[in-house]
């Protein structure tokens, strides 16, 4: 589904981010775990095509995103709250990703009831606008948001953070239904390693824009990782 | 402990200098100086005329006694434009609450730091050289200089008024009724509202004494701020967050519009919702008055090239005041908009539409100026021409350019709005106001008016004819320039 051709990005002289090769197959639960600074969001960035990258390529579907806009119809992203629409009201918000996406008001209002326990009774129906929700409301709202119209890639930045624990639980099985049901191919950086190796079937590290480990989650997973980052 | 002027000057420094684009930012900043410089010499002018003025229309009658009876509708003018424009610094304080300062301390350096504000220094501006002229031609009396005084005095007065109403809608509009009805039933009724303030600036002119009326009403407003502000100095008070009413949740009639219309309805909302956006639309139909300057005047009406001007200013107001700032407008979520399923050319149509659209709205609007004769009425709507077919799409062209962020539910402040104000924008707006002017020139002169006029008629149906192959080209623009655009609308963030 993706996959990353000797993709770098350098700031002056400064690389922050250098893949050799990454493919990341169609209904993958992919966790990307690593200090800050890492070159996680940067990564996302490139893959988003809202940074140009040194050199390399990087294409969803076998289809260049620096070349193509192609990959939109398909590809969407929650990575933080600039990603909202501040002064819209959050059914508002759903309706203009929809209609961008080819659905109707109906269908969307449809899809987003679906998520009502996760929603936990505080985004619909709520009569304020998305700039006065709470952080934690507004990553619930921005990650069902990144939901509709069915992508088939999905980057979600940090989607555990600000949330409450029952909520940080309800996504975790979320996460886990979409990419059954829909064969949704999911792109998850995170720093809480519990969650990310709960969620992820693999698990990818960086460290200062490089792959340090690649690894197939497996119960001893998150010890491994535990006791990178406790060095 | 307080921060000292030094720490303060050195924040603001890093702010300044730290800020994207600050180069051009300092650019504008120097040429709003010589704005503000601009003002001041009209304002200095003003204080200097005022006197001469006044002495040419009722040369028996003291001016100050003159001045008297209109100053009300000055402090009137002046409390609504600080209403709409000046904003108590309040929320800025938030993060003094947990430093080693106290609350009396954060309160008076509120207070003071309003003090800055340019409304402030209006009435010193104008007064000052009125009273000297005054008391070099009359000669210098003590009671002239109170009376000075007094009306700084209640100059300040109204600065803190601005604090506690509080946004309070229906004072502003009481006092704009109490303006209009004031003069209506002075003038026709004769019934003595306004002159019941002139008396009382009358009488503070002639009886130095009642200067004391205006100092107790300063120290009780005074007063009333402080308990104002402290009260207001809570997260849940006036630090925190107002709760808003949706407005504007039903637009459905652009719902058949498609993609394009979805946009338009989320530029619709962004206008009415966000703070910044709603004065930018304001001023921008302000523009629509433009014209009584010009063709109430003789000098004007006969000529055509100034008329054309105002005509592009007319039609063109919203479009120069809104336009100027596509696409920063959507700078807050800008990342999202380029990750979703949206063509970029579908984007620019939409706002092409919306500029296109208040050209059609600001030249419908312009219609009584037919009062001013046909003529005049014909160049505006050969300017709204020239503004829908060209002016819309330099607009967008020189949007490309402009990669300040704009935050959108942020007040600007008179005179400090190098918020997405810069260099390059300006000089692309001359084009937009060169180019009619030159289209109609050039025929006019070899050809009498009617040419000049065809000529812009002729530029404006050029314009729509190839608007999508230009549109392409902009398109492209934008394309190369968008890495570029986000980082700098990202880097507010940050």
């Amino acid at each position: 589904m993706i996959s990353v051709h000797s993709l770098s990005k350098k700031y002056g002289g400064a690389t922050v981010l250098d893949l050799q090769e990454l493919n990341i197959p169609k209904g993958e639960l992919f966790g990307l775990v690593g200090n800050n600074g890492a070159g996680k969001t940067t990564f996302f960035s490139l893959l988003l095509d809202l940074i140009e990258s040194s050199s390399g390529t990087v294409s969803i579907n076998e289809i260049d995103v620096q070349k193509s806009e192609a990959w939109k119809p398909f590809t969407s992203a929650f990575i933080d709250e600039s990603y909202l629409i501040g002064y819209l009201t959050v059914e508002e918000y759903y309706h203009f990703i929809g209609s961008l996406r080819g659905e109707t008001i109906e269908e969307v209002d449809l899809f987003v009831k679906a998520f009502e326990p996760f929603f936990n009774s505080e985004i619909l129906n709520q009569k304020k606008y998305l700039r006065d929700f709470s952080k934690g409301n507004q990553k619930k709202a921005g990650i069902i948001g990144a939901l509709i119209g069915h992508p088939e890639v999905v980057i979600l930045d940090e989607p555990f953070a600000n949330l409450d624990p029952t909520t940080q639980i309800r996504l975790k099985t979320l996460l886990k239904e979409e990419a059954q049901k829909h064969g949704t191919t999911f792109l998850i950086s995170s720093h809480d390693l519990t969650h990310v190796t709960d969620v992820c079937e693999r698990i990818v590290l960086l460290e200062k824009g490089v792959i340090l480990k690649d690894i197939k989650t497996t119960p001893s997973t998150l010890k491994e990782l535990e006791h990178y980052f406790s060095n | 402990m307080s921060i000292s002027l030094k720490q303060s000057i050195s924040l603001s420094k890093k702010k300044f200098f730290r800020a994207p684009q600050w180069e051009l930012k300092l650019a504008a900043r120097i040429f709003i100086g010589f704005i503000v410089l601009y003002f001041l010499v009209v304002f200095l002018a003003l204080g200097i005329g005022l006197f001469f003025i006044i002495r040419e229309a009722s040369p028996d009658q003291d001016p100050v006694s003159v001045v008297n009876l209109w100053i009300i509708y000055f402090f009137g003018i002046d409390f609504l434009m600080r209403y709409f424009i000046q904003n108590p610094p309040i929320t800025d304080v938030k993060s003094l609450l947990l430093q080693p300062i106290t609350k009396a301390q954060i309160i008076q350096r509120v207070m003071l730091r309003s003090l800055t504000s340019f409304f402030n220094f209006i009435p010193l501006i104008i007064l000052i050289p009125f009273c000297v002229v005054v008391s070099v031609e009359n000669g210098s009396t003590l009671s002239l200089w109170i009376w000075f005084f007094a009306i700084l005095t209640l100059s300040v007065t109204s600065n803190y008024l601005i604090f506690l109403i509080n946004k309070n809608k229906s004072i502003a509009i009481g006092t704009l009724i109490f303006l209009i009805l004031g003069y209506l039933l002075e003038t026709y009724f004769k019934i003595p509202v306004i002159s019941f303030f002139s008396s009382g600036f009358e009488a503070i002119y002639t009886q130095p004494l009642w200067i004391l009326v205006p100092l107790a009403l300063f120290a009780f407003i005074w007063q009333l701020t402080q308990r104002f502000l402290k009260s207001q100095l809570y997260l849940d008070k006036g630090l925190g967050k107002k709760k808003e009413r949706i407005i504007g949740s039903k637009l459905k009639f652009f719902d058949a519009w498609g993609t394009i219309g979805v946009l338009l309805k989320n530029d619709i909302r962004l206008i009415i919702r966000n703070i910044r956006a709603r004065q930018v639309v304001l001023m921008g139909f302000m523009f629509l008055f433009y014209g009584l300057f010009f063709f109430t005047q003789q000098i004007y009406i006969e000529r055509p090239v100034v008329l054309i001007f105002a005509g592009v200013f007319i039609t063109g107001g919203f479009m120069t005041a809104y336009g100027q700032y596509v696409p920063a407008w959507d700078s807050e979520y800008y990342s999202f908009l380029m990750g979703q399923n949206l063509p970029y050319k579908e984007y620019l149509k939409s706002k092409l539409y919306l500029l296109m659209f208040s050209i059609v709205l600001c030249t419908f609007l312009s219609f009584p100026y037919l009062y001013f004769g046909k003529k005049v009425m014909l160049i505006i709507l050969a300017a709204g021409l020239f503004n829908l077919g060209l002016g819309s799409l330099i607009n967008l062209f020189s949007g490309a350019y402009n990669a300040t962020p704009i935050k959108l539910n942020v007040k600007a402040k008179a005179f400090e709005n190098t918020q997405a104000f810069n260099l390059t924008q300006l000089l692309f707006s001359l084009p937009k106001l060169v180019l009619p002017i030159i289209i109609f020139y050039l025929p006019y002169a070899f050809l009498g008016f009617n040419a000049g006029i065809l000529g812009l008629v002729f530029s404006g149906i050029l314009g729509l004819v190839f608007q999508n192959k230009i549109l392409n080209w902009i398109e492209r623009i934008y394309q190369t320039k968008k890495y570029e655009t986000l980082a700098s609308f990202n880097k507010s963030k940050i």
